[in-house]
């Protein structure tokens, strides 16, 4: 048996490897590039590092939070506020605090997790001399590893937030006993907050890993399973950043507004501060910040009988993560797959399409199940979710001009969604290059394939976000804005299109859509991307002048891109 | 000009470099119609190069490629429509099932629904492939990816097959089936250009072979026009390839050691 020092040193190799396999589902079906750029580029091979340090800044950035809750707590205190609301403000501050922490370790440490909890990783140690237990262990100190920086924040930030309060402020202002008791509670809050998060990341890593990984499901309805999980994701990341944002600014303004009675205040305090998470810790903190004296003990009690029901969630959950951790260190790992139906020779059939059809089928089947690929289909709906988070907080900073604003902000979005697509789009023609190099590819035939995405996806995206302000006065503005621009969004897509493959494509006797010029990668990614933001910067400008001067724009543009394509991908 | 017109393949002083390497040097050869034509050469000798060439995949530099009289570098669309191609490395789309990807490659190749509906149920029942029909080319092992892979190959019926290792990862079975298939194309007027490390294949295979090592056809004939060039008549390919290489007395100098190493530890 080997001691736990060994063990970590060889939880060092699973980690690595389980990097390694999240990047290559990442790298979805650029995998043999992938694994060649690693191989030249050792930069390549940590790129956790980066990610790490940047989770544990924000995790630790999010202290501010509790200080900034606990300072306005002692300052309102005395100024005639009814203390059931600044209870009932504190509590919930310190609450979107624990949830924050959490959240920002999912959407930081997700990628990296991920390839660990498919259980790829552990395979290669039961080829080792090594126990069931040892394993067992090795797995436990992997994820920790996968975590280690942020555990570090995690662990440090809220004992040391509060202490910063107590320099700052409460320690003149409140009992030694009740800075002693609030220090206490902050450690004790944050180990058992640790422990949650922690099991929380395991299990949903897990899940995640199932959906996203399971080779074996292939059916339509988990396809679109998983491009949802996905999208939720990615909204669920972006409403939290910007609800930190939100929090941080509002915190002050909520102190001043009380809403209800004291008597309602004091019964949504009771029943807040039962519920384990997250609110029985902001609550339990907030009581200790405002001194026990000034707290009916009916809350005190209640913030206590939450914090033991937290301490037996927190126990079910970290048993939970336990044996899904004991799981995937097993070597009968289960597969969450259904039973396959037989196939018979009968089965098997050919059904054909025209070529167009052929490549918008293989690239809905490789964009729906591989990680890189799925971007293509999520990234025209963020515009919707720009539309409903970005403008109230744009328009409020600077007033009348801010409708503008956030419309050129909305196009560059675009231009942004243009390019990320003609990446992704171009990614897929480089996969299955073994089929492909013998196949007679008109390259006509597979721009043309790539088009529903510039003429239909974006400009529905872009319509829909407009949607989203129907029933506001600045709703018949913004959807013509959106309708005048509509035509732009194909154009600029489609010469993005161009472009990338001018400069990556270019052979003797013919441009094709797969990177075949490789050289100076990075700085033809940078120049597809200056291309494509000028060029829509061009029509805001000219738009400026009047929509008729952008109308004669449009239609000088999709000539000149029709000619530029007869050109490019001549008919064969 | 008559040779160029007969031939399926005919490459003519070609030179590929890649910067300062160059990965194919002055190389000429012709692979005619019901021929078996091997390209052997230790790794990095320009194998891949030569072939990515004659696929229209990588541009000519210097010298002249021509498939069925064509200029893959202008005419690679007609060339493919007759031509099928195994690389040494399936890189397959692995979010596709079999059934997707055979659907894609006849819906490119503009190929009869029912025709081709039987072609491939004959494959697959040959392959013993038929259960993984459905099942995603991800899940499937090196050997079932490669079995796709020429499966892929010789669906349209191609008068040249460009194999690159063809028969890496498959079991006993499927390689005979393959090299029976290989066999029946060459009687039915064919030609194939095979790679391989197998020197065993290769000999039992080709109707000629040439050797590359660092970018140049360092011999090239059949087997017996071969082993006349190394004063050994008689010698299998895997003598003469070393021998032609250069690589005999390093092989018997690592030998000599092995030997040396593995007496001194002797197991107890």
């Amino acid at each position: 048996m080997l001691n736990n020092k060994d063990l970590y040193r060889i939880s060092k190799r699973v980690y690595r490897e389980g990097i390694l396999q999240g990047q290559l589902q990442s790298a979805g079906s650029d995998q043999a590039r992938f694994l060649e750029k690693i191989d030249k580029d050792k930069m390549q091979r940590s790129p956790d590092i980066i990610l790490k340090v940047m989770s544990a800044i924000y995790i630790a950035g999010l202290v501010t939070i509790p200080i900034f809750s606990l300072i306005t707590i002692h300052s309102t205190l005395g100024s005639g506020i009814d203390s059931s609301w600044v209870t009932f403000v504190g509590g919930l501050s310190i609450s979107g605090f624990l949830v924050m922490q959490p959240a920002v370790l999912l959407i930081f440490s997700f990628m990296f997790t991920w390839g660990l909890m498919s259980g790829g990783p552990y395979k290669w140690i039961h080829t080792l001399p090594l126990g069931k237990k040892d394993i067992e262990r090795i797995g436990f100190f992997t994820f920790l590893r996968s975590i280690n920086v942020q555990l570090i924040s995690m662990s440090l930030v809220l004992p040391a937030g509060i202490v910063t309060s107590i320099v700052l402020v409460l320690g003149s202002e409140i009992s030694v006993l009740s800075l002693v008791l609030l220090i206490i509670t902050s450690i004790f809050l944050s180990i058992i907050n640790l422990v949650f998060n922690l099991s929380l990341l395991v299990i949903i890593s897990r899940k995640m890993a199932i959906i996203m990984g399971d080779q074996e499901v292939n059916s339509r309805k988990t396809n679109i399973i998983r491009v949802l999980s996905m999208v939720l994701y990615m909204t669920v990341s972006m409403g939290a950043m910007y609800l930190i944002q939100i929090a941080i600014a509002k915190i002050p303004e909520l102190y001043v507004l009380q809403s209800w009675s004291a008597g309602t205040t004091n019964i949504v305090n009771i029943v807040l501060s039962i519920l384990p998470f997250p609110f029985a810790g902001g609550y339990l903190l907030t009581i200790m910040a405002m001194d026990v004296s000034n707290v009916s003990g009916v809350l005190l009690g209640s913030s206590i009988l939450g914090i033991i029901l937290f301490v037996f969630l927190t126990y079910l959950v970290y048993r939970k993560a336990l044996s899904t951790l004991r799981k995937i260190t097993s070597t009968e790992l289960k597969k969450y797959s259904k039973e396959k139906k037989e196939v018979f020779v009968e089965d098997i059939k050919i059904k054909t399409n025209g070529p167009t059809i052929a490549f918008l089928k293989r690239d809905f089947a490789i964009i729906t199940r591989e990680m890189s690929s799925v971007m293509i289909l999520i990234m025209p709906f963020m515009i919707p979710l720009y539309m409903l988070f970005i403008p109230m907080e744009a328009q409020q900073l600077i007033g009348s001009a801010g409708l503008t604003f956030v419309m050129i902000m909305a196009l560059f979005y675009v231009s942004m969604v243009s390019v990320m697509l003609v990446i992704g789009l171009t990614n897929i023609e480089s996969g299955g290059s073994t089929i492909t190099a013998s196949l007679p590819i008109s390259v006509r035939d597979q721009v043309k394939s790539k088009l529903p995405h510039f003429l239909v996806t974006i400009p529905l995206a872009l319509i829909v976000a407009m949607l989203t302000k129907i029933g506001t006065s600045q709703f018949i503005i913004m959807i013509s804005f959106a309708l005048a621009f509509l035509p732009v969004i194909p154009i600029i897509g489609l010469a993005s299109l161009f472009f990338k493959a001018r400069l990556f494509g270019k052979m003797k006797h013919k441009i094709v859509l797969e990177e075949i010029k490789n050289e100076n990668k990075f700085v033809k990614h940078v120049l597809v991307i200056v291309f494509t933001f000028v060029l829509m910067g061009v029509f805001i400008f000219i738009s400026a002048y009047g929509f008729i001067y952008l109308g004669i724009a449009e239609v000088v543009a999709a000539i000149l891109l029709y000619v530029t394509y007869n050109v490019m991908f001549p008919k064969q | 000009m008559t040779t160029e017109k007969s031939a399926m393949v005919s490459v003519t002083n070609l030179t590929k470099s890649f910067g300062t390497v160059v990965a194919v040097n002055n190389i000429s050869f012709e692979v005619k119609p019901g021929e078996i034509f091997g390209i052997l050469g230790p790794n990095g000798a320009g194998k891949t190069t030569t072939i990515k060439q004659i696929l229209g995949l990588l541009e000519q530099e210097q010298g002249e490629i021509r498939v069925f009289g064509l200029d893959p570098g202008t005419d690679d669309i007609e060339i493919k429509r007759n031509i099928g191609y195994v690389s040494e490395d399936p890189l397959i789309y692995k979010s596709m099932t079999p059934r997707m990807l055979f659907n894609f490659i006849a819906s490119i190749r503009g190929m009869d629904e029912s025709e081709t509906t039987e072609k491939l149920q004959y494959y697959f029942e040959s392959f013993e492939a038929v259960e993984y029909y459905d099942k995603l080319v991800a899940t499937l092992s090196r050997g079932n990816k490669q079995k796709m892979q020429v499966i892929a190959a010789l669906i349209h019926d191609p008068l040249l097959l460009i194999m690159d290792e063809p028969l890496t990862g498959l079991d006993a079975k499927s390689a005979k089936v393959v090299k029976e298939i290989l066999d029946l194309h060459k009687e039915r007027g064919g030609s194939v250009i095979f790679s391989t490390h197998i020197l065993e294949v290769a000999e039992e295979m080709c109707d000629r072979i040439a050797i590359m090592d660092r970018g140049k056809i360092i011999a090239m004939g059949t087997v017996e026009e071969l082993s006349k060039m190394v004063n050994k008549v008689g010698a299998d390919l895997e003598d003469i390839f070393l021998k032609l290489t250069n690589q005999d007395e390093s092989v018997n100098h690592i030998v000599k050691n092995l030997r040396n190493m593995m007496n001194c530890n002797k197991r107890s």
